[in-house]
C-alpha cells in the first residue's frame, strides 16, 4: 500500500480493546420509530445545510450548495451523475473515523473510500427524483453529507438531511426525500421487520433495506436493499412499514424547514419595521 | 449600499471600520467572538468535543485503541491527531485528500502536542514493549469561519478531557490482555495548552480571534499558544508581514489572559457533566 504524506499516521495496526470484551442489548419494540430531530440552516459558510439526529445516536450533517456552472459539462465524476440536458447533482458522504463503534476506519484508506463512494451514489439516487434538475441546465449542485456517529440508519437519515439541506438553499424541489431504513432480525426466521434499527441490530441484520420516499406526491424514490432470504411477501410487507414510517416523520422534518425559514426572516427584517 | 461598498472594495470597508476601533461585526479589535463547547456528545468515541467560536464550528473525537509500542520507544504510547477540513465546512475546500492547509494543522497541532506534553506519552503505555494505547484525535472543521486553529487546539483538549478509557490488563499466565469495559479511567492530563490568534492589519494593527474574511484580508496571522503557567508552548507566524518584539510580546500578554478564560470555560463543563 502506498504510503499516505498527507495524513499523520499512527502505528501500522491496531484493535479496539471491545474486541476482547463482550457485549449486550436490549430488546425492544420492532415498530417504534427513534424520535427524529432535525434543523435546517444552521451553517453559516453553506448556502443550505440540516442536521438530523435519531435518537439513540445518529448524527448527521449536510451542507448543499445551489446552483454553479459545471467546469465540465457532462463529464461525470465520482458521485456525480444526471444528464438529460438538466443540471448535475453531486453528492458526496463521508463518514467521521471516530463514528463507527468498532475500529477506526483509516481515512482515505481502499475499503473506506469504497463505502463513501457508494453511500454517495446511494444518496444521488435518492436525492435526484426529488430535484428539479431539469430547471439547472448545465449546472451543479452540490450536497455534501457528514456522517458525525453511526448509531444505524445512517443513510436514511442523511438522505432526510441532505433533501433538507437542498431545501434550505432554496433548490427548486417536487418535495422532500424522506428516508427510512428497516433490517430483519436474524431471531425471527418469519421475517419480523424492524423499523429504524440501530447500530447493533443493523449489523445482527439477517436483510436491510432502505427507502426513500416523496411523500406529498407519494411516490418513492429510492429503494436499497439486500440480505438473505425472505420470501416476496415478506419484503412486501417491508416496503409497507418503511413507506409508513416515511409518511410518519415528514411532518417533522417539514417543521424544521419552517423553522428555518422563519428564523432567517427574522434575522433579516430590522427590529422596529 | 453598505454592501456593495464591501463588495467592491472589501479591505477599505475594514480599514474604516477598524479606525473607529470596531469591526463589522460589532466587536472590538480586542474582543473574542462567544465561545461555547459541549463534550461527549459522539457517544462511538472514546472522548469528544464540539467547540464553537462564533461560527467556527470544530469537532474533535478521539477513538483509543491498542497497539505494540515502537521499537525505539517501548515506554510509549502514541498521539495521532488529523486536522480535516472536508469541502461541507467551506466552499474553499475540495473533497478528496487532506489539502495544504489541513496538512499544517495537523502538524501544527501535532506540534502543539509534543511541545506543551499535554498528555505524557507514558502514561499510554499499558506493558512496556507490549502493549501501549493509540489516540487517534480526529478534529473535523464542520463551518469554516476562521481561526481554525484556536477552535481546534480547544476542541482537542476538551476531547482529551472527556476521554474515558477502559482498563486493560495483561494476563501473566497466558499472555493475552484482558479488558474491563466497565471499569474506566480518565486520561491525565498533565497541561492544559490554549491557542490564541491573532490577524495583522496593514502590517501593524492586530485583532484577535479573526473570522474568515478577516483572515483573507489580513497581511499575517500569528498564534500563540500557552500552557496554564503562563509558559509559551508554540508561536505560530506563518509569513505574512513583519512583526515588531513589542507587538509579538503584548500577543502573547493577551493569550495568557485568553487562557485563563478558556481554561475557566473548560473546568465549569468538564465539571457540569461529571456523574457525581
Amino acid at each position: 500500500m502506498p504510503l499516505d504524506h498527507r495524513r499523520l499516521q499512527g502505528p501500522d495496526e491496531s484493535q479496539p480493546p471491545a474486541l476482547w470484551a463482550g457485549e449486550g442489548s436490549g430488546p425492544r419494540d420492532p415498530c417504534a420509530l427513534r424520535p427524529l430531530f432535525a434543523r435546517a440552516g444552521l451553517l453559516s459558510q453553506a448556502e443550505g445545510s440540516a442536521y438530523v439526529e435519531l435518537s439513540g445516536g445518529t448524527k448527521v450533517l449536510c451542507a448543499a450548495w445551489g446552483p454553479r456552472e459545471a467546469a465540465e459539462p457532462g463529464g461525470g465524476t465520482a458521485g456525480g451523475g444526471g444528464g438529460g440536458g438538466g443540471g448535475r447533482l453531486v453528492c458526496e458522504f463521508r463518514r467521521a473515523p471516530f463514528s463507527s463503534r468498532g475500529a477506526r476506519p483509516r481515512p482515505g484508506g481502499a475499503a473506506e473510500r469504497e463505502a463513501e463512494r457508494e453511500a454517495a451514489a446511494a444518496l444521488r439516487e435518492a436525492l435526484e427524483p426529488a430535484v428539479r434538475l431539469a430547471r439547472y441546465p448545465r449546472a451543479r449542485l452540490a450536497v455534501s453529507a457528514l456522517l458525525l456517529q453511526d448509531g444505524g440508519s445512517a443513510l436514511a437519515a442523511a438522505v432526510s438531511a441532505a433533501s433538507l439541506a437542498l431545501a434550505d438553499a432554496g433548490v427548486e424541489m417536487y418535495d422532500l426525500a424522506v428516508g427510512c431504513a428497516l433490517c430483519r432480525d436474524p431471531g425471527h426466521p418469519s421475517g419480523a421487520w424492524l423499523l429504524q434499527p440501530g447500530e447493533a441490530e443493523e449489523r445482527r441484520a439477517a436483510a436491510r433495506l432502505t427507502l426513500a420516499l416523496l411523500p406529498a406526491l407519494n411516490q418513492v424514490s429510492a429503494v436499497l436493499g439486500g440480505g438473505r432470504g425472505g420470501d416476496p411477501e415478506s419484503w412486501g410487507e417491508a416496503l409497507r412499514l418503511g413507506l409508513d414510517g416515511c409518511h410518519r416523520l415528514y411532518p417533522v422534518l417539514r417543521q424544521s424547514l419552517l423553522r428555518a425559514v422563519k428564523r432567517r426572516d427574522a434575522a433579516h427584517t430590522p427590529p422596529g419595521s | 449600499m453598505a454592501t456593495a461598498f464591501k463588495t467592491v472594495e472589501p479591505l477599505e470597508y475594514y480599514r474604516r471600520f477598524l479606525k473607529e476601533n470596531c469591526r463589522p461585526d460589532g466587536r472590538e479589535l480586542g474582543e473574542f467572538r462567544a465561545t461555547t463547547v459541549n463534550i461527549g456528545s459522539i457517544t462511538t468515541a472514546d472522548g469528544s468535543a464540539l467547540v464553537k467560536l462564533g461560527n467556527t464550528t470544530v469537532i474533535c473525537g478521539v477513538k483509543a485503541e491498542v497497539a505494540a509500542p515502537a521499537v525505539d520507544s517501548a515506554n510509549k504510547g502514541y498521539i495521532v491527531p488529523n486536522v480535516e477540513l472536508p469541502s461541507l465546512c467551506s466552499t474553499r475546500f475540495r473533497s478528496g485528500p487532506p489539502g495544504e492547509e489541513a496538512q499544517a494543522a495537523s502538524q501544527f497541532i501535532a506540534d502543539v502536542i509534543e511541545n506543551s506534553q499535554i498528555i505524557a506519552k507514558e502514561d499510554l503505555c499499558i506493558a512496556n514493549g507490549k502493549l501501549a494505547w493509540v489516540l487517534y484525535c480526529d478534529i473535523i472543521c464542520l463551518d469554516y469561519d476562521g481561526n481554525i486553529l484556536d477552535a481546534s487546539v480547544f476542541a482537542l483538549l476538551a476531547a482529551l478531557k472527556n476521554v474515558q478509557l477502559p482498563s486493560v490488563t495483561i494476563n501473566e499466565e497466558t499472555g493475552l490482555s484482558e479488558v474491563n469495559l466497565k471499569q474506566k479511567n480518565p486520561l491525565v492530563i498533565r497541561k492544559h495548552p490554549v491557542a490564541t490568534s491573532f490577524a495583522i492589519f496593514d502590517d501593524t494593527l492586530l485583532i484577535v480571534d479573526p473570522t474568515a474574511e478577516e483572515e483573507d484580508l489580513a497581511t499575517g496571522t500569528v498564534t500563540v499558544v500557552t500552557d496554564e503557567e503562563d509558559r509559551l508552548c508554540s508561536v505560530h507566524k506563518p509569513g505574512g508581514s513583519p512583526l515588531t518584539g513589542a507587538k509579538l510580546q503584548d500577543c502573547i500578554t493577551r493569550a495568557i489572559t485568553r487562557h485563563k478564560e478558556v481554561k475557566k470555560l473548560i473546568d465549569k463543563v468538564t465539571k457540569s457533566i461529571k456523574p457525581n
